[in-house]
């Protein structure tokens, strides 16, 4: 009998103790705030350490600890940090991929881990990766870019165009907006067209190499602002910056310097701000127990030229 | 020696039949047929969109006349009543109908003065027929419908090619002095709001007979 009390007691003793620890656990991890990653493409580029640091920035300001994680424009560098930020404990990832098709993989490997991933600017090529994305309607943006090119353009010249990274969606998006418009002009002669992975030392190099093989190109349409500047330094080193007309997009703070000063004639002004300040609060809702999120959410892309860049700062509107 | 043979047969039958059975013969046509089935087609979606979506709503427009000076007095009123936009951001579609005089023609558009705007100018576009006005005015497609967002922006392409086939030609013929009722979509910003210049990309056009 007295062993059978023995072992009763025993047993109650050890549940309560498993119990008291196991509330211990819980509030200890109550009162820790969610931790959300951001995990960016490059922060080699102005306008992505924008993006990230407003990722960041609003995430904070929304109770969460927060940390950013540079992929180099690098899948590989970007699985360790999904690896790291998942085996870290974060709770979400803001994810600006470095690969449409190439990241899947990350975003589904942190949605088995039960972690939401909300996409900036850029889009993996998978409706059931990522909780949502919210990105650029890039397409639009450089439908808009495409009509005011050919008005520039009068309808006649010799062009060249510095693609993006060419594994991106957004390269292509914006490549066939402004293809979409440029292409119904026989007028307009498309005489080279080469990646320069949205970097501008790189934009700068095969600039200077399509001046030697066309002198005599009228204009240059950029996929990004990085890539503009780039594009306009080679030719300026040559002395054409008065003659070739050059496009960008992007929004960035030196391309909307250079469009107020009549060095590019326009640009298309994506929102970092918005895309990245959206998914913060979309990271937000998730933990508060919604679901229903739109799967991709596109951000409108307004055209600025010299006419009037002067609502525009670097990165957004002036009142924002 | 005939157990040799009977070997020798069943194992030359084997090999046959697992050969047979390993290569396949397909007319290549049939095999990119099957392919192109799998794959989105912008074209039919938007002839099936301007048939059984677009054409049927039109009723829906908004009248041009009540709409300008509506953005013009409560334009937040008139942008959360009228217009459609896919996602987040300034950049909105209306779907409008109204009638008008022609004023002038130029290389790229038509004026037209309306009579109920005190005979304010409306440009009907004729040139730049490009972008996602017409596919987002209605608010009747999704993009969360489309796995790809290359697919979602060809069918804007493909809606775009219908109007400068079916739509421009009705506008061939007009002439300076003519009435026309149209219905087009319209893109407005909602933040930098002009209303100085309304260009309507047209869906439906209608010259009226002279008085």
């Amino acid at each position: 009998m007295k062993f059978l009390f023995a072992i009763l007691r025993t047993t109650t003793y050890t549940m309560l103790l498993a119990l008291l620890l196991s509330g211990c656990k819980s509030n200890t991890t109550s009162s820790k705030p969610k931790k959300v990653a951001v995990i960016v493409s490059t922060l080699n580029n102005p306008w992505f350490v924008v993006l990230a640091q407003t990722a960041a920035a609003q995430a904070q300001a929304l109770g969460y600890e927060t940390k950013i994680f540079d992929s180099q424009n690098n899948t590989a560098t970007e699985t360790d940090n999904f690896e790291n930020a998942i085996s870290a404990g974060y709770n979400a990832i803001l994810f600006n991929p470095t690969d449409a098709d190439g990241s899947v993989a990350n975003a589904l490997e942190a949605k088995a881990a039960g972690v939401p991933v909300f996409c900036m600017d850029r889009e993996v090529n998978s409706v059931n990766a990522a909780t949502s994305q919210i990105l650029s309607d890039n397409y639009s943006g450089c439908v808009s870019i495409g009509k005011y090119f050919v008005e520039k353009m009068n309808r006649q010249g010799k062009y060249a165009e510095i693609l993006g990274l060419v594994g991106d969606n957004n390269t292509w998006n914006r490549s066939k907006g402004f293809h979409s418009v440029v292409d119904f002009y026989p007028g307009l002669t498309m005489v080279a067209q080469q990646s320069a992975d949205f970097d501008r030392n790189k934009a700068m190099e095969v600039m200077e190499s399509i001046l030697q093989a066309h002198p005599d190109i009228n204009a240059v349409f950029c996929g990004n602002d990085a890539m503009a500047a780039g594009a306009y330094q080679a030719l300026a080193a040559a002395g054409k910056a008065d003659n070739i007309k050059v496009f960008g997009f992007d929004g960035a703070e030196d391309v909307i310097e250079s469009i107020q000063s009549k060095k590019i004639v326009a640009t298309g002004m994506q929102f970092p701000k918005v895309m990245a300040k959206t998914a913060a609060i979309y990271a937000d809702e998730y933990f508060k127990g919604k679901r229903d999120f739109p799967k991709k959410m596109p951000v409108a892309v307004e055209l600025v030229t010299q006419e009037n860049v002067s609502e525009y700062t670097g990165y957004g509107k002036k009142d924002q | 020696m005939r157990k040799k043979i009977t070997r020798y047969l069943i194992t030359i039958a084997v090999l046959l039949l697992v050969a047979y059975n390993s290569v396949y013969f397909k007319k290549l046509d049939e095999v990119k047929a099957a392919q192109a089935a799998l794959t989105f087609n912008a074209a039919s979606y938007a002839q099936k969109f301007w048939e059984t979506k677009l054409m049927p709503g039109l009723g829906k427009a908004v009248e041009v006349d009540s709409l300008i000076p509506m953005l013009a007095a409560t334009p937040v009123k008139a942008f959360d009543n009228y217009s459609h936009a896919l996602g987040i951001g300034n950049i909105r579609y209306f779907l409008v109908h109204g009638t008008g005089k022609v004023t002038s023609i130029d290389a790229d558009d038509i004026s037209l003065s309306i009579t109920g705007l005190n005979n304010q100018p409306i440009k009907i576009a004729t040139e730049y027929i490009f972008g996602n006005a017409v596919r987002d005015a209605t608010g009747l497609i999704n993009i969360n419908d489309f796995s790809n967002t290359m697919d979602f922006n060809n069918v804007s392409a493909e809606i775009n090619k219908i109007i400068r086939a079916k739509v421009l030609p009705l506008l061939k013929n007009v002439k300076v002095g003519n009435s026309i009722a149209f219905t087009g979509a319209v893109e407005l910003n909602k933040e930098h709001l002009s209303l100085a210049q309304v260009e309507i990309i047209p869906v439906a056009i209608n010259i009226l007979p002279q008085k």
